[in-house]
């Protein structure tokens, strides 16, 4: 079965991996605000983004630089990272 | 599992096996274990502070007599730091590291800080002894015999003034720093430290800009460092706070900039995360300045093997050991050990490496 990889099932999945990984409470994946920034306003650091982008590499199996993980603030940014690395998977394998 | 940029082959470099995901990593017990312990402490948001412009020894080779920093006027009003520390309680940080020049010389505004800080690390030279109600770890550093304490720092009989005033004492750790002249003498003093009961962990000298004098390190000396630093962790595992990747980091001929690309504002320009938006280092006005902010001010960062820097630098490079269980276990031991060595009540765990392994992207010297 294919996985539905619409940006908002991406957006969702997002949500729930930075509630599970950082322990936020009161929050649910379909309230979570995509746009609120992590940083500034979850307070998060670049450890726990160290994380989340490892628990996200290991779902969507695409690659993540290092560079980049740090500019991913927001589950918004995050999702679109995915989709954007998803469609390059998908461009390379068809290439292939 | 599809790997980041590192890894990237080279002399001495190990390539991983297979491609590991993250969740197969953590799938070893014991790697799991010590994910979990370390985890809990990624809250912790450090800045440093010079307490004083005042020393009671004179170091050759210190770091605080470099630079302007040694000539900014000391501000000694105990509710003027208590303030600041509410501010930067305020903006985040959870952690102070209370350094220049002799932070035993006022007390009072140690205490201060710690009354508004519950977590912090203080450093000295441990001749004068800090009072008990200040409950930071505290890092006395020791710079080889006291033969070569007497030449180097100009006080007499170092290690055993140093020793009476913390023996027993769960605050210290005492801060073996090799340079080029005292690397054989590290055996006699971790025999008389063990013996005392005392903790010790390692340091490397790291010049200070345009410093060329005779305690800079070599290639060779890196290399003799490293043998005497793993012979050491073999011989006193319950007293030295150290780990073989820690060995391997801070003697690398790379120093840990090149190694791990310094995240202290003074080399990473970035202020959107982590140390980069962060880390401030005060001066004792309490001023602070980012283009010179990072642990160690003055240092030359091309020579940087120090180990404050080490514990924020190898720390916040967890992605990149994240490639195999190996490399994972010995960037677990190192941040372990920063823990160990900083944090009161954190006790270090057995290392879950044996051996030295390359860090990524470089070789194993």
């Amino acid at each position: 079965m294919t996985r539905d990889n619409s940006i908002d099932k991406i957006l969702l999945r997002v949500a729930e991996i930075m509630i599970q990984e950082l322990k936020l409470e009161d929050v649910t994946p379909e309230t979570f605000d995509p746009a609120i920034d992590l940083v500034d306003e979850v307070g998060i650091d670049s450890m726990d983004l160290a994380t989340v982008a490892l628990v996200i590499r290991d779902e969507y199996r695409i690659r993540i630089d290092e560079d980049d993980y740090p500019k991913l603030t927001s589950v918004q940014l995050i999702s679109e990272y995915i989709e954007r690395k998803l469609k390059e998977k998908a461009a390379e394998g068809a290439a292939a | 599992m599809v790997m980041s940029t590192e890894n990237k082959g080279g002399e001495g470099n190990r390539l991983p096996e297979k491609e590991w995901t993250f969740s197969e990593i953590l799938a070893q017990p014991r790697i799991l274990e010590r994910w979990q312990k370390v985890k809990k402490w990624f809250f912790l948001r450090e800045s440093t502070y010079d307490m004083t412009n005042r020393c009671n020894i004179r170091c050759d080779g210190c770091y605080y007599y470099e630079g302007d920093k040694q000539f900014a006027q000391e501000n000694r009003d105990p509710e003027a730091w208590r303030k600041l520390m509410q501010t930067e309680k305020a903006r985040g940080i959870t952690f102070v590291v209370l350094a220049g020049a002799e932070p035993s010389l006022v007390p009072d505004l140690c205490e201060v800080c710690h009354q508004e800080m519950p977590l912090g690390a203080i450093a000295t030279n441990g001749l004068i002894f800090i009072p008990d109600s200040i409950q930071y770890r505290i890092h006395i550093s020791v710079w080889g015999s006291d033969e070569t304490s007497l030449n180097i720092r100009k006080a007499k009989n170092m290690l055993r003034r140093q020793i009476e005033n913390y023996r027993n004492d769960p605050r210290a750790v005492f801060v073996y720093t090799f340079t080029r002249e005292n690397i054989d003498q590290a055996r006699n003093v971790a025999e008389i430290l063990a013996a005392d009961g005392c903790r010790l962990t390692f340091n490397m000298f790291s010049a200070p800009m345009g410093y060329d004098g005779s305690l800079r390190h070599t290639a060779d000396s890196l290399k003799e460092c490293r043998k005497a630093m793993l012979g050491l962790l073999e011989k006193y595992p319950g007293h030295l706070l150290f780990s073989p990747y820690s060995a391997v980091a801070h003697t690398h001929t790379s120093g840990l900039h090149e190694l791990f690309s310094c995240p202290y504002p003074r080399m990473n320009p970035s202020t959107a995360i982590g140390l980069g938006r962060s880390f401030r280092q005060y001066r004792t006005d309490l001023s602070w300045n980012r283009s010179a902010a990072c642990c160690v001010p003055d240092t030359d960062c091309r020579d940087c093997r120090h180990y404050a820097a080490g514990s924020a630098v190898v720390t916040a490079r967890m992605f990149r050991h994240a490639t195999d269980p190996d490399s994972f276990k010995a960037w677990l031991d190192y941040v372990d050990t920063y823990l160990a060595v900083w944090v009161m009540g954190y006790e270090k765990g057995p290392n879950l490496s044996d051996n030295p392994i390359a860090p990524p992207g470089h070789g194993l010297f």
